[in-house]
């Protein structure tokens, strides 16, 4: 291999001693390393994506949700909890109502919105979500200054308080201390049977959530379990069971456990356990696909790229002609002239393939680095090297030595390097009007090494494989015609 | 000649025809021919009568149509094609009348190719590639390359390649066609001044006269048949 490997080398390197490598080589190198560069970017911003919504939904989702099939209340809940409890992969569990309602304000006269009620114990809530944390201001539903002081200037009944998410407060225009009202029932008119008349609680908004999670932030009140009790007067009663795991993952599993542990009676009615993968099902079904299809273009690019490598074999082929015809009239055999080729092509698919993971690497780690740069404006130190490298091709003022070479190459990075670093900033999804629709303030950047390796093996089989045609037909040139090639 | 001569390759009945579609251009047409050890032997003929295919299949770089060629009495076609090029790197020296070096490659490294095929003594290798640039009169001009030399010259760095194996035959073809006179001249003492030395067989495809009335026998293609 060693004389493969000596003639590979010097067919890789540049005729005319400007630089180390000649431009061909430099052209297709760059095409793999741009492609390999791509997959790994695209594919961190996705993983970054869906990680990104799981932590998030997570921080706000149970692990698993137990309930009735028709979602009813049921008692004896505390005597559920410990069974589930039992279960070793089982955190925290928390009893919750989870209700719908319209609700007001008590100075508009229409219902303004239908929003999602969940009644918690903020406190065995905490355990099974990042509840607290989302929420500016009171997390006190039951005591709160807010409500201490509305229901002493009010002479209506305060049932308690309530954190609002904070895009719905917004919409509603709400701000903390004002009442909220919610229809919980409608009852039928004592004396006309066919009106009905909405059941009203009041509430004090005592606190917004703000989850960055839009469902939530949209869709969301939360209120004291207690309260909510009694304001469906179901007093002990809830109708559903939150359930945080050692690990979301295991929710599959273990929800078949729940089922099987937590005994309902027949009048009650048959359990249900869902996993938070099923409640986002679509979600991330949606992202599969999308990721799917990412992976069937990321290979395609790269084919793209090993396509310029044997393109570039062939034309080196053919240009090499008359070198082959000498190397077998010197006894080089067909697999010398065939390895030669492969060498050559593959070290191109390696040089382009490893350059390309650093390169793509480094666009993570900047897309995912918060800290103040240099104004992009400073990328302009590009042209130093470009002004250089113009003076040393038009006036040849710098001498063709290899420490020159090597001094201009090492210029050519510190200046890419330093332009990538002040313009590649994290992009913030607020500021393109997307943190909405993908529920995040910035784009998530996840890196899966695991990716990065099955690419870079993915990469240099393609490209070995574009080397075999143009290796082939060098070493099948018959030497008298190969000589005799002009 | 030496007048206990030992034959070196002999070459039976040899036919080499090129086929074109459906007609058949024959360019030899049944040679018998024997070359001896330490020969210097001179081929001339008319242009396009087969000097050079005849050179070639010699060279083992083309196969003959029929017939056999034996050297040392083994029909080397009956080898594989790695075979045959190990043969060829062990065996056999190119000469051509353009010098066909490798641009990327300087002189030295030119002459040490054929030898690093198959050595994993890079350094013995280039040691003995030096000492032939030597012989030839380039002991100046080791680091050029091809284009950095003239014409004489790198015919000269064509020579010593051909002879970096030690192989037991040099096939040159019209070795001095492209030079001067004076580069010439150079050339042809150093062949000349080789096959004194070291004994090796020479045969030289030439429409030089003046060569061809210095070798040591000279056989004449007409019609692809030796006359």
């Amino acid at each position: 291999m060693r004389f493969e490997w000596f003639i590979a080398s010097r067919y890789l390197r540049s005729r005319r001693k400007q630089s180390f490598i000649s431009i061909i080589s430099i052209i297709s190198i760059g095409g793999v390393a741009l492609g390999v560069a791509t997959v790994i970017l695209v594919s961190a911003i996705l993983d970054g994506v869906e990680q990104g919504l799981k932590d998030r939904f997570l921080a706000n989702e149970a692990h698993v949700v137990l309930r009735l099939h028709d979602t009813s209340f049921f008692g004896d809940y505390q005597k559920r909890i410990s069974q589930i409890e039992t279960i070793d992969e089982v955190v925290a569990v928390s009893p919750v109502v989870l209700s719908q309602s319209a609700v007001f304000q008590e100075r508009s006269n229409a219902i303004q919105d239908v929003i999602y009620i969940k009644g918690i114990d903020p406190v065995q809530e905490d355990r099974v979500t990042d509840f607290s944390k989302f929420v500016d201001g009171s997390t006190e539903l039951q005591n709160s200054r807010y409500i201490e002081s509305a229901r002493l200037i009010r002479d209506e009944t305060i049932t308690g308080g309530i954190v609002l998410g904070g895009r719905l407060a917004a919409r509603l225009g709400v701000i903390k201390g004002d009442v909220l009202r919610l229809i919980v029932n409608l009852a039928k008119h004592p004396v006309n049977e066919s009106m009905l008349i909405p059941d009203l609680a009041n509430f004090v908004v005592v606190g917004f959530y703000e989850s960055e999670l839009a469902v939530y932030d949209n869709n969301f009140g939360f209120i004291d379990l207690a309260a909510a009790q009694k304001m469906y007067n179901k007093k002990n009663r809830v109708n559903t069971i939150f359930v945080r795991l050692t690990d979301a993952e295991l929710a599959p599993r273990i929800a078949r456990q729940i089922e099987d542990k937590v005994q309902f009676s027949v009048l009650e009615g048959m359990p249900d356990a869902r996993t938070w993968m099923e409640m986002q099902a679509p979600l991330f079904s949606a992202l599969r696909l999308e990721k799917i299809a990412t992976v069937i273009i990321e290979a395609l690019i790269i084919l793209v790229a090993s396509f310029n490598i044997a393109s570039t074999l062939i034309m080196t082929v053919m240009e090499k002609t008359k070198d082959v015809g000498t190397l077998r009239t010197l006894g080089a055999s067909r697999g010398n002239v065939m390895r030669l080729f492969m060498i050559q092509g593959s070290v191109i698919g390696m040089l382009g393939t490893l350059l390309g993971t650093v390169l793509g690497l480094v666009l993570c780690w900047l897309l995912s680095y918060n800290a103040d740069r240099p104004s992009y404006w400073y990328a302009v130190v590009l042209v130093v090297p470009i002004f250089l490298q113009v003076l040393i091709a038009l006036r040849r003022l710098i001498p063709r030595r290899k420490g020159w070479m090597f001094a201009m190459s090492l210029l050519w990075l510190v200046a890419i390097g330093f332009a990538l670093y002040c313009a590649v900033t994290p992009i913030s999804l607020a500021d393109l009007g997307l943190s909405q629709v993908y529920q995040m303030n910035q784009l998530p950047i996840q890196v899966n090494w695991f990716f990065v390796v099955f690419i870079n093996i993915l990469s240099f089989l393609i490209c070995w494989i574009a080397t075999l045609y143009p290796a082939w037909q060098a070493a099948n040139l018959k030497p008298v015609e190969a000589l005799q090639h002009e | 000649m030496n007048s206990n001569v030992e034959t070196l390759i002999r070459i039976v009945n040899l036919h080499k025809s090129y086929y074109d579609g459906e007609s058949e251009l024959p360019v030899l047409q049944g040679i018998n021919l024997e070359i001896y050890m330490s020969e210097l032997l001179g081929i001339v003929g008319a242009s396009g009568v087969g000097k050079s295919t005849l050179l070639h299949i010699l060279g083992t770089l083309d196969r003959p149509t029929t017939g056999n060629v034996l050297y040392d009495e083994q029909d080397v076609f009956t080898l594989s094609d790695t075979e045959l090029a190990r043969f060829r790197n062990k065996e056999i020296g190119f000469v051509f009348q353009f010098h066909h070096l490798l641009p990327e490659f300087t002189a030295l490294e030119n002459v040490a190719l054929g030898a690093l095929i198959t050595s994993s003594n890079n350094k013995s290798v280039y040691k003995e590639a030096e000492a032939l640039l030597d012989y030839v009169g380039l002991s100046e001009r080791l680091s050029h390359y091809p284009s950095q030399l003239s014409g004489g010259e790198r015919q000269r760095v064509a020579i010593a390649r051909a002879l970096i194996n030690q192989p037991k035959i040099v096939l040159a073809d019209e070795p001095t066609g492209n030079l001067d006179r004076r580069s010439s001249e150079a050339v042809l003492e150093l062949l000349w001044d080789l096959n004194a030395k070291s004994g090796q067989t020479f045969v030289i495809v030439t429409h030089n006269q003046e060569l061809a009335q210095k070798v040591d026998r000279v056989i004449q293609l007409v019609d692809g048949k030796v006359f």
